[in-house]
């Protein structure tokens, strides 16, 4: 894309975004929407700042964040394993793949009866449930991206002396499989953002349950700021995510 | 025979194929030190697959295939390039080279340096640091000659390299190669599909056929190309052995001797 058109793209999607809030506003101000209902746009920068004012959303942050990226590291390292695993080990495939079937059409939430069972209302129940969604799409992107691999780049091992298991997982499976690797962390990191509120709705302490006591309060504003900080939290990860993605994938470009 | 002349490959009573599927049967072959063996046959008659026997990427069904040990030190006893040139992307064209010189006990800094002398032979020195997918096909093939002769192999097997390249490339190539044979100690095992690139290269020319439908191909004959190197398609002899050549391939039903 050009630079002008790029402007262009931009300036469209700012103006189409400004256009909604001033439409929301407007509707709410002259009484098409009840305000019962949603906040006024208007107000949340002020109940954002009161928030951070409070302590409250440095500390709710602080704690989903602590949830987010143990559950992320841990479904992600595990997944990205037993997905390459899978892929490489034909024994360990023919072993897993039933437990594999049955399992991953099971949605991570409702594995929070057993969380709560297993660890209590806890950060580790949190970072568990959250686990298990990020490891699945870790588990799938990384099996289908090492079995793509063409196997003439294995030939090309064995012929210059590098067949042995190790040698090919390091030079072969890792560096051609991470393209779909590194698209499957990319996806847990929004699965993870997904999870982690839910999670919290039960108790856990975070986001989703500020968002939760806000609700019942009916203070609409406050569920938009969490909202809001979802939204921005997750354009810093993916941001940050994209600049090291870029950078370990400069081959492709 | 002294060590110096003893062959660097040998064949014998080499069989391949696929279960009761026998594609090859009774593969007699020696090569000579810096010698170049090209093999030609029709299509489908095995003759990737037998390079790859002979490189030890594929186990034969009966017979042995022996290669010379390698004498130098951080050599192997052969490398292969292939008929697209497979490097990895992920690698920069100087990693590429260096892939056969890991796990040789060298330092990074020796690798370097080895991988150096053949991308400079192929004239590439200066597209050391750049990614595969900058260059041109026949760069690349240049590319995975380079990664070939940097472990200084005994035996460099060669499976049909220039068939996927333009006509012109392939030309400037084949012209390359004859000039680095000169220059290499390896002995060269070449692949192809093309007679006359076989006559215009190498020294002896292995034929392979199928004595009847259906039966496995065998060695149907070895001919010796007796032109000083250098050739030219329009050199006196060169049509010659083309022709006999393409008459043993064409005519598989009817063995007919032929020497040169």
């Amino acid at each position: 894309m050009t630079r002008p058109a790029r402007h262009r793209r931009t300036l469209i999607s700012a103006v189409s975004l400004a256009t909604l809030v001033t439409l929301w506003e407007t509707a709410l101000r002259v009484g098409w929407l009840p305000s019962n209902l949603v906040p006024l746009p208007s107000q949340i920068p002020g109940v954002l700042w009161a928030e951070v004012l409070d302590g409250i959303w440095l500390d709710v942050v602080l704690s989903s964040l602590s949830h987010y990226s143990i559950g992320l590291v841990i479904g992600s390292v595990l997944g990205i394993a037993v997905g390459m695993a899978a892929a490489l080990l034909p024994r360990f495939d023919a072993a897993h793949s039933w437990l594999a079937r049955l399992l991953r059409p099971i949605p991570p939430l409702a594995w929070i009866p057993f969380a709560i069972i297993w660890f209590g209302v806890t950060e580790t129940a949190a970072a568990f449930i959250i686990s298990i969604g990020v490891f699945w799409i870790n588990y799938f992107t990384s099996y289908s991206a090492v079995r793509a691999i063409d196997d003439g780049y294995y030939e090309v091992a064995r012929a210059f002396g590098q067949g042995g298991f190790s040698a090919r997982l390091a030079k072969i499976s890792l560096p051609a499989a991470a393209p779909g690797i590194l698209g499957g962390l990319r996806a847990g990191l929004g699965q993870g953002w997904m999870t982690v509120v839910a999670a919290e709705l039960f108790g856990i302490p975070g986001i989703g349950q500020r968002m939760m006591e806000a609700s019942g309060l009916l203070a609409t504003d406050v569920v938009v700021v969490y909202m809001l900080t979802i939204a921005a939290l997750y354009a810093l990860f993916d941001f940050l995510f994209m600049r090291i993605q870029r950078r370990v994938l400069r081959w492709q470009q | 025979m002294n060590d110096a002349s003893a062959p660097v490959l040998t064949a014998r009573g080499v069989r391949l194929g696929f279960a009761d599927d026998v594609v090859l049967d009774d593969i007699d072959l020696e090569v000579a030190p810096r010698e170049f063996v090209a093999m030609v046959g029709a299509s489908g008659v095995g003759k990737s697959t037998l390079l790859r026997a002979f490189a030890g990427l594929l186990a034969p069904q009966r017979g042995d295939v022996h290669l010379s040990t390698a004498e130098a030190s951080a050599s192997r006893d052969c490398s292969m390039v292939f008929q697209a040139p497979r490097l990895f992307p992920w690698r920069r064209v100087r990693a590429n080279v260096e892939l056969g010189l890991e796990g040789l006990g060298l330092s990074r800094d020796e690798r370097r340096t080895r991988a150096m002398e053949p991308l400079s032979l192929v004239g590439l020195e200066e597209l050391a640091e750049r990614w595969p997918r900058t260059l041109s096909g026949g760069q690349q093939q240049r590319v995975g000659i380079a990664r070939a002769l940097a472990v200084r192999p005994r035996v460099l097997f060669m499976d049909e390299p220039f068939s996927a390249l333009d006509a012109l490339t392939r030309q400037r190539l084949q012209s390359e190669l004859t000039e680095l044979r000169q220059r290499s100690d390896a002995a060269i095992v070449f692949v192809t599909h093309d007679i006359e690139e076989a006559v215009l290269l190498a020294d002896r020319v292995v034929v392979l056929a199928k004595p009847d439908k259906g039966a496995p191909a065998t060695v149907r004959d070895i001919v010796t190309i007796d032109l000083p190197l250098a050739r030219r398609r329009e050199q006196s002899g060169f049509r010659d052995h083309v022709q006999r050549l393409e008459q043993h391939i064409g005519v598989a039903a009817t063995p007919e001797e032929t020497t040169s």
